[in-house]
């Protein structure tokens, strides 16, 4: 269709010329948006249509208008999926993002011999695939044989049955997530750290600032938009957690565990579509998902750019 | 001129795009292989590989593209996705707890009746034979083999403990659950470590296995939460976790593998399928493991089907294959080389079977005792719901291992997460 336009350029008035050049940009990007409205876009919005109904994806299909929406509210087991969510997505986040600012000041300033080989190193827990950290993770935290509870009886403690427990289980995989993420964030943070001028830093010394000080004055606030980015990104992925529960307790199914300790909302989702085919229930969880993420984010953003326009 | 070219360029590209696009949705229909080809889905684990070999070696000119979806599970829930709106495969082996479900929804698949399984149907056992049958007489699947129950033990440590190791002793020793339950607590008493390795699935599992009535009405077909025979085997599970005799490791957990080395419990019950994987968890073990007659007699954990969705592109090639690897000889042939146990009752008379021992089992007489364990086996009616009750009860005997729960509150915690997922 646009190919003939193009041929159909020939009288070459100046008005038809500007029309062409300005709309080469949106040629450009229309490759994007095309994929995105098929892959992205249509997806999301039949979900929500499919929310709307009670469908086996293989018998029948009936329209019942929200019907799936008071029954998720009153399902002890979605509420039991949210809590799950939220308390992991804290336990994760939040050390991991502390956790990759220290490391990151450390690469920046401590003088480190082979300082390269220590930046790449922080990659690899990312570049391993989470199928293969799932079990290494679960055989660590095994309660019989694992390595943590045989150095807890060397210690003197008792053995864990870590998978077992609600907090203990969330806790593996908070593990599993900060040991993956940590080293990316760190690099997002030293590439930050690296565009300050180290003439502040020298500046603030000159003047008896300790290191500490320069820390929270200097490096901190500007550091923020990248901070902001890495806790809305942290957020949407967190939230969305699904391969680490699967695997982690890969006998119990997709509730992870039997009493649902570790189970997340998108292993619920994915357990009530796929394992019990109630597609519209299903759609129902991942649109509360949606709203759930879509209401988490914006307050993050609000209280982040709230704290960097109170600051600056 | 040059942001014409460029114009053009970006046009070729969104146009190729696009072009591929349309391909994709419309590429998997047109397909012009030969009819005697088909694709199969199949398990991980179960070297399917094997079979499809020796299948096209015997029939030159046929090719099989076999996919190994995953596990049991894996393999429904990706045919599932298939059946609602992809491309599906000639033919699919299906596991019997996520049969039902499909049973439920008969139009998905070739009434294979209309292929020719009338004819067929004597060969088999009746009781694993109807389980593929819908409501309406339609056959969606023959069955490959069925998990004969029986017990697993290790001789060493049943000596160790003062305990026959015969298998014949063993057998007579704990005819009924409660005998297990009574074995159990002496050896744990003598010994101080755990006798079966967990309640759920050696215990509770095996016995539901054994009734003539499960989770369903066998008449009405409908849910039944008073059945006295699954208030039995929970009830009998409790006891076991009460008294301390299991190791709480979930079945083909790591845990559970590194167990069955170490010796971390000295029984586990062990469907024909099973063996298999005693062997890859454990081969030092090799010798040390007898099989005898489990408590409670005759039953049937687990089994697979092979079944032809509707929307197949070559089901005659798929119901050949079908014919031939199901047929009694086939069938005795795969347990000779896997251990499978058939599902054709002309094998439970054969000698070859009934004479056949396994030396990882100390010669036990598998054959004899896999056979006796059918043979008797009631005909109960699996629902819809079946695997996911099934689950709730395991989950529930789970969590009072764990000592989340009491095994005072476990029967009302169990019906409670039973209601919650059968209520549509």
């Amino acid at each position: 269709m646009t190919v003939t336009a193009t041929r159909r350029l020939r009288p070459r008035s100046r008005i038809r010329e500007s029309v062409f050049e300005r709309s080469a940009p949106y040629v450009y990007v229309a490759p994007f948006f095309l994929l995105f409205a098929v892959f992205g876009l249509f997806p999301m919005a039949f979900t929500f249509v499919i929310s709307l109904f009670d469908w086996n994806p293989i018998g029948t299909k009936t329209f019942i208008g929200f019907e799936n929406f008071t029954t998720l509210f009153s399902d002890p087991r979605f509420w039991n999926a949210a809590g799950n969510t939220l308390s992991i997505w804290i336990m994760s986040t939040v050390p991991q993002l502390i956790i990759a600012l220290g490391l990151a000041h450390l690469l920046h300033f401590a003088r480190l011999r082979f300082a390269n080989f220590f930046r790449m190193s922080l990659l690899v827990p990312y570049i391993t695939s989470v199928a293969a950290t799932a079990i290494v993770f679960a055989q660590l935290f095994d309660t019989h044989y694992g390595l943590i509870n045989w150095v807890l009886t060397l210690i003197g403690g008792s053995p864990v049955n870590w998978l077992a427990g609600q907090l203990s289980s969330q806790f593996v995989i908070a593990v599993m997530v900060i040991w993956r993420w940590s080293g990316y964030t760190t690099l997002l943070y030293l590439a930050g750290l690296q565009s300050i001028p180290k003439e502040m830093y020298e500046a603030a010394s000159v003047d008896g600032a300790s290191g500490w000080r320069q820390f929270t004055s200097i490096t901190i606030p500007s550091l923020r938009p990248i901070i902001i980015f890495t806790i809305i990104t942290s957020t949407i992925g967190g939230l969305q957690i699904f391969t680490e529960p699967l695997l982690v307790n890969s006998t119990g199914g997709l509730t992870c565990g039997a009493g649902r300790q570790c189970q997340t909302l998108t292993l619920y989702l994915y357990e009530q579509a796929f394992g019990d085919y109630k597609f519209g229930y299903g759609a129902a969880i991942g649109v509360a998902l949606f709203i759930m993420v879509v209401v988490i984010a914006a307050i993050n953003f609000a209280l982040s750019t709230r704290m960097k326009g109170s600051r600056s | 001129m040059r942001s014409r070219t460029r114009l053009a360029a970006a046009a070729v590209v969104t146009t190729a795009i696009v072009a591929s696009l349309v391909g994709c949705s419309s590429g998997g229909s047109g397909s012009s292989s030969a009819s005697k080809d088909f694709t199969f889905w199949s398990f991980t684990g179960i070297n399917a590989k094997a079979d499809v070999q020796a299948y096209e070696k015997a029939h030159p000119g046929v090719h099989i593209k076999l996919t190994e979806v995953g596990s049991s599970t894996d393999t429904a829930q990706a045919l599932t996705t298939a059946l609602a709106g992809g491309k599906v495969p000639d033919l699919v082996l299906i596991q019997a707890a996520d049969l039902p479900k499909f049973v439920e929804n008969p139009d998905n698949f070739v009434d294979l009746n209309t292929l020719g399984a009338k004819k067929l149907k004597p060969d088999y056992a009746p009781a694993i034979f109807s389980q593929s049958v819908a409501a309406g007489g339609q056959v969606l699947g023959v069955p490959t083999d069925v998990g004969g129950l029986a017990l697993s033990y290790r001789k060493s440590l049943f000596a160790a403990a003062g305990l026959p190791t015969d298998p014949d002793q063993v057998g007579a020793l704990m005819p009924a659950w409660q005998d297990f339950l009574k074995v159990g607590k002496e050896y744990t008493a003598k010994t101080g470590k755990p006798f079966v390795d967990n309640a759920e699935t050696s215990i509770f599992y095996q016995e539901i296995g054994q009734g003539s009535e499960q989770f369903y009405n066998n008449h009405t077909r409908k849910l039944d939460y008073t059945n006295s025979q699954v208030k039995s085997a929970f009830d009998t599970a409790l006891q076991a976790v009460d008294d301390g005799i299991t190791a709480n490791l979930t079945s083909f957990s790591t845990g559970w593998a590194a167990g069955l080395q170490k010796g971390a419990f000295a029984t586990v019950a062990t469907p024909s399928w099973m063996l298999g994987t005693l062997k890859t968890d454990a081969p030092a073990t090799k010798g040390d493991w007898a099989i005898a007659k489990i408590p409670g007699g005759s039953g049937n954990w687990g089994g697979s089907y092979l079944a032809i969705p509707k929307r197949a592109a070559h089901p005659q090639a798929a119901w050949n294959y079908i014919k031939t690897s199901q047929s009694p000889e086939s069938q005795l042939q795969h347990f000779l080389t896997s251990g499978s146990l058939p599902t054709t009752t002309a094998n439970y008379t054969n000698p070859k079977l009934l004479g056949s021992t396994d030396p990882f089992f100390s010669d036990a007489p598998t054959g004899k005792i896999f056979t006796e364990a059918v043979a008797n086996m009631k005909s109960f009616y699996v629902g819809p719901d079946s695997g996911q009750i099934g689950t709730d009860f395991l989950n529930t005997i789970i969590n009072v291992e764990n000592k989340k729960i009491s095994s005072a509150q476990a029967w009302s915690s169990a019906l409670s997460a039973i209601k919650q997922d059968v209520a549509k």
